[in-house]
């Protein structure tokens, strides 16, 4: 007997509909254009455009301004994904073993999630606004010393911070679940047993947390590489130089300031390649760990 | 589903009001700040002097999103009668199909009587005029008098040789910012290169054809670029990114740098922050060279394909409207603009208002557009030239925070920058140049 709760097929399909739908217009549509425009020469206007075969990925494979931003891509998921969840784990850890303040930290720590891309890209402008932010000072004692402005690896250092402060939030959530999940009597038999608090995270914690941190490198992996946009657009419009230009900015400047469609349309098909390759990469990993439960 | 439904039953109103009331017509533009607000005081004016046609002027937030904007919207159908279209973006337009010269769409117009430096601009060599000069302003140099003054600087200087002696003398005197600028090539490539007579492409900068290279890496630009560079460096200059406000006319205006480069667009705001501390003059020169035409900078009304004649009808009374001696010359006095015709200087003249500080600029505007002109001094007809100003501030700013050396920096954007040429080239392969 079927388990249901409708009957007919018709409803089932009338009531997935809008989402299939969403998701149809949102995603898979742009996607398939993406494709379809990869292999065209588009003009800005419309009105006509020419079929050139795999010549928009031949010039973007031998651009080296694509490859540089590839390169400072994968540089910033690894940045800002490992201390995005190396702070947060910390923070979890803290939050977990009910220290005092940890119900509030709780709380206040997932508030962050909550303010979007470019709002913080402002604030954080405002923070590490040479004249007036918090290397202010330094900046008195040695003039020039920080200036994202001008300065391309200053730059890049407030775009990471900015993106780790908005990943915390969430690898938090997912870092801190995981913890309280682990049976408490683990923790009480190994104290008595004489093992440290380190000696208890190593042994019994991050093993028993696996399936939560991999979880969270895979997300921050994939946010870092699309997420970024509102930030980089908000604090240093891919600048100095191009030291902050992202693929998924250089994308989006590509299309909209230069209108180079096809060419933006070649580099979001290339970019979507790369983070799945990345997330294969990782699921290849994950085979490989032993979860201990 | 219910959602989609309100959706879509706004439109369809929405459509329905404007099938209703067809000379309702849009006109976009990218200006901010006291030039917007002279823009939206234009259109009341015209939608109080006529009642059979009202535009409705809607602000981008700048020329580049207008531009964007534009696009997506011509893309759709859903363009605007009128838009407002920077300097950069003219071979675009010119190549795109989208848009009807405003030379065949008022043919009734003496478009002769428009400054020779906005219509060499804007117009194609069949000699037809492709949009309707509005906020037409050129390079000017902007000094405080009041800073200037503390070292005995009465005059501003005409050379870069004086400019960086006048420097010096300011950082003696403990001016931190003597002079800015934000390495815009607007400022420091194209207005630079035409006043000196140098072209920045050959073909003439690409008026001759769509096969122009890039040449201002070599030359009195590039010469002028790693001054910049050794001036910034020596702490006589600063890039707006070393200044407080972080935007070169800001920090004029504010009372941080004494001299700027700057547009004559600017100067209603410069004027309403410093007052009449603010004196102008003609861009410097290197000594020795000849003086040449700048070009016209701001932007032009395009008439935008696709439209009703009714729709078109209230497009070209807005543009006469706009084109009137009484609108230019006020446009002008409240924004640092220039007037753009020949009559309407004439008119500012005659009115016996020229003296008054608020049109300091038009009779030194008009004078350095109109000094003599070369091949190379018409404007800049490259392809993707909006695209290419990004690649030359990108690469001019790595020369700048010392990641690499500024020959390098310019031969890189001149790189990139035919690479761009030759994919326009292709883009609108069997489209000659009109």
């Amino acid at each position: 007997m079927r388990q249901t709760f409708y009957s007919g097929g018709w409803l089932y399909a009338a009531l997935v509909a809008p989402i299939l739908i969403l998701i149809f217009t949102f995603f898979y549509l742009p996607v398939g254009l993406a494709f379809y425009w990869s292999f065209f020469l588009e003009k800005p206007f419309g009105g006509g455009s020419q079929f050139v075969g795999l010549e928009n990925f031949a010039r973007v494979l031998l651009d080296a301004g694509f490859w540089s931003s590839l390169w400072r891509t994968f540089l910033f998921m690894m940045l800002a994904a490992s201390f995005g969840i190396l702070l947060a784990l910390l923070l979890a850890l803290a939050a977990d073993r009910g220290i005092r303040t940890s119900r509030i930290a709780r709380n206040v720590l997932i508030w962050p999630k909550a303010i979007a891309g470019a709002s913080i890209g402002i604030v954080f402008t405002f923070i590490f606004n040479p004249f007036l932010g918090l290397f202010a000072p330094l900046n008195e004692v040695f003039p020039g010393l920080w200036n994202p402005r001008i300065d391309g690896a200053d730059a890049f250092a407030t775009v990471v911070i900015a993106q780790v402060w908005t990943g915390i939030p969430f690898n938090f959530i997912i870092l801190l679940s995981g913890l309280q999940t682990i049976p408490d009597t683990l923790i009480k038999a190994a104290a008595m047993d004489g093992a440290s608090a380190w000696r208890r995270v190593r042994d019994i914690q991050l093993p028993l947390l696996t399936p939560q941190l991999f979880l969270t490198f895979v997300l921050e992996f994939v946010q870092t590489a699309v997420d970024p946009f509102g930030l980089i657009d908000t604090m240093t419009n891919g600048g100095p130089g191009d030291s902050t230009t992202l693929l998924i900015y250089k994308i989006y400047t590509d299309g909209f300031h230069s209108y180079d469609l096809s060419g933006a349309a070649t580099q979001t098909v290339l970019l979507m390649l790369f983070v799945i390759a990345m997330v294969l990469v990782q699921f290849r990993l994950e085979k490989r760990v032993k979860y201990e439960r | 589903m219910k959602l989609t439904f309100l959706i879509a039953s706004a439109l369809a109103v929405a459509s329905a009001a404007t099938a209703a009331k067809a000379a309702d017509i849009e006109f976009w533009y990218g200006n901010t700040g006291v030039i917007e607000k002279s823009i939206q005081d234009s259109c009341v004016a015209f939608n109080a002097s006529q009642s059979q046609h009202k535009v409705t002027c809607v602000g981008q937030g700048s020329y580049e999103v207008a531009m964007q904007k534009a696009i997506a919207a011509y893309r759709a159908k859903k363009a605007p009668v009128l838009m407002q279209f920077f300097d950069a973006g003219t071979l675009d337009l010119m190549l795109s199909g989208a848009v009807e010269p405003v030379s065949t769409a008022l043919p009734d117009v003496n478009w002769k009587d428009y400054l020779g430096g906005a219509r060499s601009f804007y117009e194609t060599a069949k000699g037809e005029l492709l949009s309707q000069p509005y906020n037409g302003s050129t390079l000017i140099l902007y000094g405080n008098r009041e800073m200037l003054a503390k070292v005995g600087i009465t005059s501003l200087p005409a050379t870069y040789e004086a400019l960086i002696d006048d420097a010096r003398k300011l950082k003696d005197a403990g001016i931190d910012c003597p002079f800015a600028t934000d390495g815009h090539p607007w400022r420091v490539l194209e207005q630079f290169a035409a006043r000196h007579g140098a072209a920045i492409a050959t073909k003439h900068n690409g008026y001759d054809g769509l096969d122009a290279v890039y040449s201002f890496n070599k030359g009195i630009v590039a010469d002028h670029m790693q001054n910049l560079k050794a001036w910034r460096d020596a702490g006589l200059i600063r890039l707006q990114q070393d200044t407080k406000t972080g935007k070169y006319d800001a920090a004029f205006n504010t009372g941080e740098c004494a001299m700027i480069e700057g547009s004559t667009g600017g100067y209603g705001a410069a004027y309403k922050a410093l007052g009449d501390k603010v004196v102008i003059g003609l861009a410097p020169m290197y000594e020795g060279k000849t003086r040449h035409n700048t070009l016209i900078g701001g932007a032009s009304i395009w008439i935008m394909k696709g439209h009703s004649p009714a729709e078109l009808a209230a497009g070209k009374a807005f543009l006469d409207f706009l084109r009137r001696d009484d609108q230019q010359i006020e446009f002008a006095g409240k924004t640092g603009y220039l007037p753009m015709t020949g009559t309407a200087m004439v008119a500012l003249k005659a009115s016996g208002k020229s003296g008054d500080p608020q049109f300091a600029t038009a009779e030194l505007g008009v004078t350095s557009l109109d000094e003599p002109a070369t091949e190379d001094s018409r404007g800049v007809r490259l392809g993707f030239y909006v695209q290419f100003r990004d690649v030359f501030m990108k690469e001019t700013q790595k020369a700048f925070n010392g990641e690499k050396m500024m020959q390098q920096a310019l031969d890189d954007a001149a790189q990139q920058g035919n690479d761009l040429l030759r994919r326009f080239e292709k883009t609108y392969s069997g489209a000659a140049l009109q």
